[in-house]
């Protein structure tokens, strides 16, 4: 094997070497999340009203197209145009993005004072994609899936008298929400007040889908829809195509008909591919962020196809508040005055992301500025020397893929500079965060972001830094950040349904307290993103929303 | 060609030894021949100069750290300048938001070669760390797996093949079946498996504790897929070699097994294990840098070569010596010892040389 051919096998071993680094530029990808507005001039969210034949994408892979099951950016931007419930979101541009309109209902809900009553009522002759008309019982039929497939949203509708009973027997239905199919009537009974109710409704995972649909994943079978495209064909991980919903006859008229005769997307998860899937003609749109090595090329000669937007998301290290070292405060605060949070998004993300000590990203009316913390390394390795810590073994985690795993190897290198000693792990994409989340790891630090479900302060604070939502596995709570003062502070504020002054103070205080008084968790970026277009497509149309991110529906072409 | 490599090895005596080199041997022993033979082959040991020269700047990865470089392998220098024609120059270029105007940044400073007294002479990556430190240091780990992996399997497949073939039978079919079955996979496959499985957790077991993130990790992995690579050409050769006259002669003389095997045929076999070890370093260092290009070898922070090229393949058009430089780095040592180790063949196994000169 090693003796015979020899120059043949040295040329081979040079060749292959060779082929390694040149392979390197066409290999790795990192992942797109989640969205929100800033330097684009987004048009209107309404539907233009110019029409075209075809609109090909370069999409990153969903998770699963069944909107019960799907819980990724790449699938929600899609079906958010397929799949609707009784509650949507204006199709606009900035914040007015955020304001719930009704969608399948006929008119916002009537809440009683007590805010656990909430009536709806369908609008007339709503149909699916099939022809079959839409019922008021496919609404309750449709939350109850989410519990028969074991759906990520199940959390969300436990408020819902009966749901916690119906989510272990599976049988019967969920007392708490009462149908007519003969007036279309829907009412929502809560166990107690729920102030993002709303805006649960209004997430994919309150799809309307027909009762009939099997409980198990229909992604590549297809589900008849409500909106105003239907999933014609979704091959995992290859292609999908959107065509007309036949039967929409505008019947949302709250939501954009869409441009687009069709949408073929081609699923393509190296950012290179994808940029250079545009750059070739091959497709309209790319979906992946485009990578650092290439964003000065796109930013100098193809200004005018790029949109950089940054999202409502929030870029933190969790420091886990239960393990030492960081069961100490001054411990964490070393860590909070020793994270150079400039020279992470320079480095690490070419830029790309917006500095910040808030857990709340900025777009929200309840985010207060903190700048308590300036990288301050002598300070930092005061304090971490006053914990009485340093020289500790710190196991810190994170994904394997840049940027994150450089995001990740900057906060090891600024522990170590701190005098621990962190143990690096990094680990895939696919189980990074049910490791991270699972207490027998004992992850000490490491990287996380979190991407908003909806626009409320409680998809926040209390999915993600709530003491008593801490579980054993599964846990979003990464840091098991518990402050009784603040648990308490976030269950009185998640009931409360009217955001007003007062209100939003009150959360603005709850992210003081935890990131300033506490030093929980250590936030240090806005990440932004790009959008880029071939440049048959009319950027005038262009159009980001909250949370829909780019909204395809209302592009158009030169 | 397991068959075929296997009588390319054997020593020839010294009467055709002498017929072929005119008579110039009598006297010596084949080491001392295979030497005369080496030194004469400057093109082998120029090479061989050169992997040791690899080797000793490797070796003092530490020294040009902390005299010259003024760093860690793994120290982050985001946000820092340093010292080139007395201006401070950032070590990454500066991007970001002006209130809504974006700049692309992040690009590393490139080779100053020595124009900084020695501070990132190969450039900077993407955390500001200097890249020619982080080359020696990933030299040391990746000779430091080739060469450990190649002397684990070198060892583990000669002792294999001692059994196999000298006792045959029953001892050779089970030795054989075990070599088929780690040939039933694709060698990179298997590794790649391997090498992610121990990756995450490490190795627990049958009171070994191998941490993950250790270099025993891809080590032994690369040891263990490797060795029959080894073991199926050697185990010929002393099938062949059992049923010469010497081993005949030391039988009747009342030696017991151990001593014939390791007394009588491992030095009929040495050269081939030789050259079969100098080759299969390269062939390991190429495997490493494949499994830590992959993320199933050497972890991060750590360098290693593949490592490194695995770093810098983000930053191929900005700052594209992040992948030739370890790249290069890879060809040299992997060319010296293929060249060096083709030198020894011919040195250890004339009738090859002459069949090349034809």
């Amino acid at each position: 094997m090693f003796i015979r051919k020899k120059w043949i096998r040295l040329f081979g071993l040079g060749l292959v070497t060779v082929a390694l680094a040149l392979l390197a530029a066409g290999c790795g990808g990192s992942k797109k999340s989640s969205s929100s507005d800033t330097t684009s001039n987004a048009s209107s969210g309404s539907s233009s009203g110019k029409t075209y034949p075809l609109l090909r994408v370069t999409w990153d892979a969903p998770d699963y197209m069944d909107p019960a099951l799907a819980y990724t950016v790449a699938a929600w931007q899609l079906n958010w145009y397929v799949y609707e419930g009784l509650l949507g979101y204006k199709h606009e541009s900035g914040a007015a993005g955020q304001t719930l309109v009704p969608y399948l209902a006929k008119s916002m809900p009537t809440v009683s004072a007590d805010g656990k009553d909430l009536k709806f009522q369908l609008r007339d002759n709503l149909k699916y994609s099939d022809g079959t008309p839409v019922k008021a019982s496919d609404f309750r039929a449709s939350i109850e899936r989410l519990y028969k497939v074991d759906s990520p949203g199940v959390g969300f509708f436990s408020a819902i008298q009966g749901a916690d009973q119906f989510s272990t027997t599976k049988k019967g239905h969920i007392t708490g929400i009462v149908t007519n199919d003969s007036t279309g009537s829907i009412e929502v009974k809560l166990a107690h007040p729920e102030g993002d109710i709303l805006y649960i409704l209004a997430t994919q995972f309150a799809s309307i889908l027909p009762a009939k649909t099997p409980a198990s994943d229909q992604s590549t079978k297809g589900i008849p829809s409500t909106g105003p495209y239907m999933v014609q064909k979704y091959v995992p991980s290859r292609s999908f195509v959107l065509v007309r919903n036949p039967h929409y006859n505008n019947q949302i008229p709250t939501m954009p008909s869409g441009n687009p005769d069709k949408v073929t997307g081609t699923i393509i998860t190296d950012p290179v591919a994808a940029y250079q899937s545009v750059l070739g003609g091959k497709s309209d749109y790319d979906f992946q962020p485009i990578p650092n090595d290439r964003l000065g090329e796109a930013q100098n000669k193809y200004k005018d196809q790029l949109r950089i937007y940054t999202a409502a998301n929030t870029y933190y290290y969790f420091l886990n508040n239960k393990l030492a070292p960081f069961n100490n405060i001054k411990a964490r605060q070393a860590v909070e005055w020793g994270i150079d949070r400039n020279a992470i998004i320079n480095g690490v993300y070419g830029g790309l992301g917006r500095p910040t000590e808030n857990f709340l990203p900025p777009d929200y009316q309840q985010y207060q500025k903190i700048s308590d913390y300036h990288y301050d390394l002598a300070k930092a390795k005061q304090l971490a020397k006053a914990s009485g810590t340093t020289g500790q073994t710190v196991d810190v985690y994170g994904p394997n893929e840049d940027p994150s795993k450089a995001s990740t190897e900057y906060l090891a290198s600024q522990l170590t500079k701190l005098g621990w000693k962190p143990k690096l792990h990094l680990l895939s994409h696919q189980v990074y965060f049910t490791t991270i989340g699972n207490q027998a790891t004992k992850a000490q630090a490491g990287f996380t972001d979190w991407y908003q479900d909806y626009p409320h302060p409680v998809d926040w604070f209390d999915v993600l830094l709530n003491g008593n939502r801490i579980t054993q596995t599964h846990n979003n709570n990464y840091g098991n950040v518990d402050v009784k003062a603040v648990n308490d502070q976030i269950e009185k504020l998640k009931k409360v349904t009217k955001l007003d002054t007062a209100t939003n103070n009150s959360w603005a205080k709850v992210d003081k307290d935890l990131i300033v008084t506490y030093a929980t968790t250590v936030p240090y970026m806005n990440r932004s993103a790009t959008d880029f277009f071939s440049p048959q497509v009319d950027m005038s149309c262009y159009s980001f929303h909250v949370l829909g991110q780019w909204d395809f529906g209302v592009s158009c072409m030169k | 060609m397991a068959t075929e490599s296997s009588t390319d090895f054997t020593l020839d005596t010294a009467a055709a030894l002498a017929a072929e080199e005119g008579g110039a041997i009598e006297g010596r022993s084949p080491w001392a021949l295979a030497w005369r033979r080496l030194r004469r082959n400057y093109v082998a040991l120029a090479f061989l100069l050169l992997f040791v020269v690899i080797v000793v700047c490797c070796a003092l990865a530490p020294v040009y750290a902390h005299r010259i470089a003024h760093t860690d392998p793994n120290a982050n220098h985001l946000g820092e300048t340093f010292p080139r024609d007395g201006k401070q120059v950032p070590i990454i270029s500066k991007g970001g938001f002006t209130g809504s105007t974006f700049k692309a940044g992040g690009v590393p400073v490139g080779p100053q070669l020595w124009h900084a007294g020695g501070r990132y002479v190969f450039g900077a990556d993407n955390q500001g760390r200097d890249v020619a430190v982080r080359l020696l240091y990933g030299g040391v780990n990746s000779l430091k797996v080739g060469i450990g992996s190649a002397l684990i399997c070198t060892l583990l497949a000669v002792v294999l093949a001692l059994l196999s073939g000298y006792y045959g039978g029953w001892v050779d079919w089970i030795i054989s079946r075990f070599f088929d079955l780690i040939w039933a996979f694709p060698v990179l496959l298997l590794a790649i498996a391997l090498g992610t499985a121990l990756s995450i957790n490490g190795f627990h077991h049958f009171g070994i504790s191998i941490e993950s993130g250790s270099l025993w990790i891809p080590t032994l992995v690369i040891s263990y897929v490797l060795i029959p690579y080894i073991g199926r050409p050697m185990r010929g050769q002393i099938l062949s070699l059992r049923e010469k006259e010497f081993v005949e002669a030391a039988t009747a003389q009342g030696a017991g097994a151990p001593r014939i095997m390791f007394g009588e045929v491992l030095p009929n076999i040495a050269s081939s294990v030789l050259v079969f070890f100098t080759l299969i370093i390269a062939n390991n260092i190429l495997t490493e840098a494949g499994l830590s290009f992959l993320g199933a070898g050497v972890q991060p922070p750590n360098p290693s070569w593949g490592t490194l090229i695995a770093e810098g393949q983000d930053r191929i058009q900005t700052a594209p010596w992040l992948a030739i430089i370890p790249g290069i780095a890879i060809v040299l040592t992997v060319l010296s010892l293929n060249v060096f180790g083709d030198g020894l063949r011919d040195a250890l196994d004339p009738r090859a040389k002459v069949r090349m000169d034809r």
